[in-house]
């Protein structure tokens, strides 16, 4: 008995400290607000076996979005000022978890919008859904074609998921094979002949890789795929085995996100694979945050990375803003998704503002059709939806609700310890910062 | 053609057995109407019979007959692997001629094994015959030159010693090696002239790898020698022995940047000792409190206890340390400033035959960390008095507790000095790698397929034990078949091993035997 | 304090307390039964009940493995995954045996035949592992499962072209109900009513003398061998019983009743070791209870994302709201582990152990704290090279 209440003190005494607070966010208000607000849900994954990182940057921002709004006396719908509320749900970045968390939205929360969502796999199943309800949806990160080729395009079999020929789902982020074709363009201009993909067996890096593969066969190039699991190490075997190889790679292109990217393209470098004067080293856009950067690859210099997002040199105001409030955060440079889902808070906002409404779905998505806005990446509109429903031939189904100007580029670090801020622009040639399209290692431009 | 197809795998399947049933008997008959001198002992014609027959049908047992001075061990032998590797070849060609060779090795050579290990060792201990290694010998074997297992061991029922397992072991090895070969010839494994280079190199990764991997494993197997326990939490403790130097190094660095007014940065070799220190004690303590009441004789069902208590303890760890250091990566500086260590070319001829081979540098002082660590853990156990106490418990608790020795002590002891270890692996880890929280899960599925490889409890075992999984890994990476997959799948080869292990000689390659 | 016990003695000269928790169950039941019909309920509520409902199952099964026959296995995930995946495949490719004339496809197949063929492959796999799980005891056997449960994970994984890789694997859907409503509710009656037959098999399986042969092998193998209990026999029998059962589940939860589709990452050990904290948490040793502890933890720490406290009096915090607010993030899965360990530590039959005890009127706990056991050194893990060695 003595035992158990021993137990039982210890565990309220734990319970009291959890409830210890930490304090509480709220705008302040000098704008008059309605009483009801606006309800956007934030789809993130927050917890393993998600990509927890990503997920805290994306609420993190939706939720400064949503204040920045709210501080310019959020959204005037009828000439009365609505404020937005940010509803964050855990996606875990589980299919599963996420219909059960845009549920909740729809039925409990009662939201009006949808944004986030990190990993394609959660995307597609979650789509069907927000069609069903109707419920606008501006998704800021998945890479998938097919998450924005709704109600274009069928997938995995399962019918078309809207009845009236209206479809909610949006798309800021890239489709990978957008950005496919950016590190491939690039490629083939340097003139590669002999390339090796390593990518990492999720829904991002096989899709990713596929379309990657295609395009430099299509060219030409004789390419050696590598697949490797996310969480792995120990990278030296399978580098030995590109080292091995009777030909030397003229390029060594990692699709492989996270940590992980961090441990390959680091033993790369140490053992002299790339970036060598020879090979060179193409690493994942997370190179972009250069703290984590420099701190885990610190052999890592003139590494080429993808970029998706706009570039800095051309930050707007906006852009420049949030990236000093996310480096105040967490003491790195603001990523794209970031980036996206600030944006995607705006796009429905402005949305809402044009439409009149917040819960009349049908003409929310036919103003976010015809969204014209310069935000943080740059000026969003949307090329094809049901204001200009003919995608053209030769046109890929997922240009439709996709927005087409997402900024893909080429990056290189020429310094050791370089921010990515300072980093050059290396393709296309329109956004190049120092006039050259590779810096070899070793030279400075 | 399915009909002939069909008809010609009866006939491997068939006419093979069946020619080695009938040179298994007629065979013998050549030593009728001989010298006493001239006989060729009866054994050794059977084993001819059966893979004379099984080889080459008439022709091979014709042979045989006529010439018995053929039969010796090295024709033999060269018969056996020729035959199964040619077999094998053909008979996966023919099933379909699509069908990877790879199949059969999945098929066919486990199915023979699995039959060999369920029916040999049964067989053995009907005849009332010494059956120890038995079970590995049969299932090796069959896996190797498949039925012929049967001949080997069924009749004469051999007691089977250490070579026995090695030759056949090597033989099965080879085979996959072979089957790789024929698989992709341009598999760097096998490519001629760089292949030596390469096995080589990859030979030095694993060793490299496999000497880190060791250290966290000897902590492992220190707690299993004296508790009996496999702490569940070892992941954990690695993962934070890392955060410990990784925070340490990183306010070290601060204060010291302060007071000198320079930027400073502190070598990640003391983050060792300090990780060491603390997570030493935390291992006390979680001993003294939940594992000290199981030995105590309070706890019902022990091992299902001391199961469920260290898989809480580190389920707890990793969380706390997800919500304290963010699921952010993080790294250390270096140990040392040299990237790599090269071994030249060698040239004959102005034809490079061998080499570069390369070792990176931090890698290369962990490993000399680790092994220095290990040794002076082993010099512990020999030398020092608590050392001694330590192993004398593990070997006899009540014999230990009647010299003196506190036994409960010598618990808590192995406890934290096992975590310690973990930690220390960790610590030392955190340069190369870099961390997040969830780091130990790959890591601590890696130590227990070590201390099962070795034997649990025993310390070269671990030692050994590391090797050969960063060199299984290494080469089953390198070799792979298929690129694409090989670095996907180099966890699943030490797993392979490791359920193999399990089910064939649960006591390792260096375990004790229990009674 | 004396209140209770009045209240105890008025139960026990009047109804009776085994009564009583028959009448709590169908209670209970009742309460489950009537839920969806709560209009003010909605379906969110509903899908959250449906999980619930599956990794009850999937908790109470383990606990009749692990916590009755004491087979501490890790491979309970891989057995639910293999039913799922086995299902999927065979719906989406079919599969032939030219040998034995088999020949089924995509279209001769029905979901619920994809499913049986599911069950009965979890089944077989069951048997295999069980069969070389014979020699191998306690850590030795939780490490074998760790071993096969990632080596499944990881091939599922591998093998994109044919599992989807980490995209998952979309499961012919076994329900075709337009009405989004509607389906909701069918889906949740028949995940409760999996859960309760589940359950009965689970119970008729521990009551019946076999349940008996399970526990004295737990206690000790060797024992219970030789006082003629078919070791060999129990043991495949519980593991293939179980698999069956999970594989059962696991393909139904998967065909669109609780999920749209599979991915590994469910199969990963983390989630295996919630199912084992669930099970620890709710009591081992009861079915009732591990399902109990499965359901309540999963609401708890979905509930405990964010803990609200409102302030009384009036009284605000430093920044003017009412309310403190906390993200808990990974602490409440840190408090999880903390709550579990110490529920190993000091409450072994689980947080629900006295509940379900005074419900069956009697105090078993009693009974098993006086036995007090020798510590034994080879009450490890002593791996014998035979059985009979």
């Amino acid at each position: 008995m003595k035992r158990i209440s021993l137990f039982i003190s210890i565990l309220a005494l734990l319970a009291l400290t959890a409830l210890l607070p930490t304090g509480a966010v709220y705008a302040d208000g000098h704008c008059e607000f309605a009483e009801d607000s606006i309800k956007i849900g934030g789809l993130v994954p927050l917890s393993a076996p998600g990509t927890v990182a990503g997920g805290v940057a994306m609420s993190w921002a939706i939720n400064r979005a949503a204040d920045d709004i709210n501080a310019a006396c959020g959204v005037a719908i009828d000439g009365v000022n609505y404020a937005i509320e940010i509803v964050i749900g855990d996606s875990e970045g589980s299919p599963e978890r996420g219909q059960a968390v845009v549920e909740r939205f729809i039925l409990e929360d009662e939201v009006d919008a949808v944004t986030g969502v990190y990993h394609s796999a959660v995307g597609l199943a979650t789509m069907g859904m927000l069609d069903e309800n109707r419920i606008p949806t501006v998704f800021s990160e998945p890479w998938n074609d097919n998450v924005s080729a709704n109600g274009i395009m069928e997938y995995d079999g399962r019918p078309p998921r809207n009845a009236d020929g209206v479809d909610h789902v949006f798309r800021v982020s890239p489709a990978s094979s957008m950005v496919g074709s950016v590190v491939v363009d690039w490629l083939l201009d340097l003139g590669v002949g002999n390339v090796v993909i390593i990518a990492e067996n999720t829904d991002y890096g096989q899709p990713a890789a596929a379309d990657e593969l295609a395009r430099f066969e299509a060219a030409g190039a004789t390419v050696t795929q590598i697949n490797v699991e996310l969480g792995t190490e120990d990278f030296v075997p399978i580098l030995s085995r590109i080292q091995a190889s009777a030909e030397t790679p003229d390029v060594v292109r990692v699709i492989v996100t996270g940590e992980t990217s961090f441990n390959l393209t680091q033993q790369m470098a140490e053992l002299g694979i790339a970036p060598t004067e020879d090979t060179i080293c193409v690493t994942n856009q997370v190179a972009f945050q250069s703290e984590q950067y420099w701190q885990n690859v610190p052999d890592g210099n003139y590494c080429a990375f993808n970029r998706v997002g706009i570039i800095p040199s051309l930050f707007s105001d906006t852009a420049v803003e949030l990236n000093e409030a996310y480096f105040e955060e967490f003491e790195d440079i603001v990523p794209s998704y970031a980036m996206a889902s600030y944006d995607a808070v705006w796009i429905i906002a402005d949305g809402m503002a044009r439409a009149g409404s917040m819960s009349d779905g049908a003409a929310i998505v036919a103003a976010i059709e015809t969204t014209d806005l310069d935000l943080s990446q740059g000026r969003y509109y949307f090329e094809y939806g049901n204001h200009n429903p003919d995608l053209p031939e030769g046109t890929p189904a997922f240009m439709w609700h996709q927005w087409p100007d997402p900024v893909v580029t080429m990056m290189q670090y020429f310094e050791q310890g370089q921010s990515s801020l300072d980093a050059a622009v290396i393709f296309p040639v329109v956004y190049q910062t120092h006039g050259s399209s590779y810096i070899a290692p070793g030279t400075s431009p | 053609m399915v009909i002939e197809d069909t008809l010609f795998v009866l006939w491997l399947l068939l006419a093979g057995p069946l020619w080695a049933t009938v040179g298994l008997f007629i065979l013998p008959g050549v030593n009728q109407g001989r010298g006493e001198k001239e006989q060729v002992p009866a054994t050794t014609l059977k084993i001819a019979g059966l893979v004379g027959g099984f080889a080459l049908g008439p022709v091979g047992l014709g042979l045989f007959y006529l010439e018995p001075t053929l039969i010796r061990r090295s024709s033999l032998t060269l018969g056996v692997v020729l035959t199964v590797f040619l077999s094998s070849q053909v008979l996966a060609r023919i099933v379909d001629p699509n069908l990877p060779a790879a199949l059969w090795l999945l098929l066919a050579g486990p199915l023979w094994a699995a039959l060999a290990a369920y029916f040999i060792p049964r067989h053995y201990r009907d005849l009332e015959a010494d059956d120890q290694n038995a079970l590995t010998a049969a299932a090796l074997g069959g896996f190797a030159i498949g039925p012929l297992i049967f001949g080997l061991m069924w009749k004469t029922v051999p007691k089977v010693n250490r070579d026995w397992m090695i030759s056949l072991g090597a033989l099965g090895a080879w085979q996959i090696y072979a089957l790789f070969a024929i698989q992709n010839p341009a598999n760097p494994c096998v490519a001629l002239p760089y292949a030596a280079t390469y096995l080589t190199q990859q030979t030095a990764n694993g060793i490299v790898i496999g000497c880190i991997y060791s250290l966290m494993a000897v902590g492992l197997t220190l707690i299993y020698s004296v508790q009996g326990v496999v702490s569940f939490a070892h992941g954990q403790l690695y993962m934070v022995g890392g955060y410990f130097s990784f925070y340490f190094l990183l306010h070290a660095g601060n204060v010291l940047s302060e007071l000198t007014g320079t930027e400073v940065s502190v070598n990640p070799i003391w983050g060792i000792p300090v990780a060491a220190v603390i997570v030493f004690v935390m291992g006390a303590i979680f001993e003294r409190v939940f594992l000290k009441p199981m030995h105590e004789g309070l706890i019902e069902r022990v091992s299902e206890y001391a199961i469920l208590i260290t898989f809480g303890f580190g389920f707890f760890l990793e969380y706390t340390t997800l919500a304290i250091a963010g699921p952010f990566p993080q790294k250390t500086d270096r140990f040392i400033q040299i990237r790599r260590f090269t071994l030249d070319r060698f040239h004959f001829n102005d034809e490079v035959f061998f080499g570069p081979i390369h070792i990176i540098g931090d890698r290369a002082f962990a490993m000399v960390v680790g092994v220095a660590l290990i040794f002076a853990l082993l010099y512990f156990l020999q030398r020092s008095w608590t050392g001694r106490a330590l192993r004398a418990t593990s070997q006899d608790r009540q014999a230990a507790a009647v010299t003196g020795i506190n036994p409960t002590n010598m618990n808590t002891l192995s406890f934290a000095m096992g975590s310690m270890l973990a930690a220390m692996s960790g610590a030392a880890l955190i340069p190369i790698f870099n961390w997040v929280p969830w780091v130990g899960a790959e890591m601590v599925g890696r130590s227990y397929v070590i201390v099962v490889l070795g034997g649990l409890g025993s310390v070269p075992g671990a030692l050994a034990g590391g090797i050969i999984v960063g060199i299984v890994e290494a080469l089953g990476a390198g070799c792979h078949p298929d690129p694409s997959r090989g670095a996907a799948y180099k966890e699943a080869f030490a797993l392979v091993i490791f359920a193999l292990v399990l089910l064939l000689k649960p006591t390792g390659l260096f375990g004790r035997e229990q009674h | 304090m004396l209140a209770f016990r009045r209240f105890e003695r008025a139960i026990d000269s009047g109804i009776g307390r085994r009564k009583l928790g028959y009448l709590m169950i169908a209670l209970i039941i009742a309460f489950f039964l009537w839920f969806p019909n709560d209009t003010s309920q909605s379906n969110y509520a509903k899908t959250v009940f449906i999980s619930g409902f599956f990794y009850a199952i999937m908790s109470s099964s383990w606990a009749l493995l692990a916590g009755i026959a004491g087979q501490f296995s890790f491979g309970h995930m891989a057995f639910m995954g293999i039913g799922a995946y086995v299902a999927g495949l065979i719906a989406r490719d079919g599969v032939a045996f030219a040998m034995l004339g088999v020949n089924i496809t995509p279209e001769s197949i029905s979901s619920l035949g994809a499913i049986i063929i599911g069950t009965v492959a979890a089944g077989a796999v069951g048997l295999v592992i069980g069969w070389l799980l014979l020699r191998l005891r306690s850590a030795y056997l939780a490490l074998f499962t760790i071993a096969f449960s990632e080596l499944f994970r990881i091939i599922m994984l591998t093998e994109y072209d044919y599992t989807g890789g980490s995209n998952g694997l979309s499961l012919r859907p076994l329900l075709q109900i337009a009405d989004v409503n509607a389906a909701r509710q069918v889906e949740y009656y028949l995940m409760f009513g999996l859960l309760i037959v589940c359950l009965l098999a689970l119970y008729w399986v521990a009551n019946s003398p076999i349940g008996l042969f399970l526990r004295a092998m737990r206690e000790d193998e060797d024992a219970a061998s030789a006082l003629g209990v078919n070791v060999v026999r129990y043991k495949i029998l519980v593991f293939v019983f179980t698999s069956m059962i999970v594989g059962f589940a696991g393909a139904i939860f998967y065909s669109d009743v609780g999920s749209e589709r599979i991915i590994p990452e469910q199969l990963e050990i983390l989630q295996m070791s919630l199912i084992i904290a669930y099970a620890v948490i709710g009591g081992m040793e009861s079915l009732i209870g591990a399902a109990a502890g499965a359901f309540i933890s999963r609401y708890l720490l979905e509930a405990m994302r964010q803990v609200v406290i409102s302030l009384p009096f009036g009284l605000t915090t430093a920044d003017g709201s009412d309310a403190f607010v906390w993200d808990t993030g990974y602490w409440r899965f840190a408090l999880f582990g903390v709550v579990m360990v110490f529920t190993l530590r000091y409450m072994r039959n689980g947080l629900l152990y006295p509940i379900i005890t005074w419900f069956s009127g009697r105090d078993i706990a009693m009974k098993e704290t006086v036995s007090i056991r020798e510590s034994d050194d080879d009450e490890g893990a002593a791996p014998t090279e035979a059985d009979d060695e």
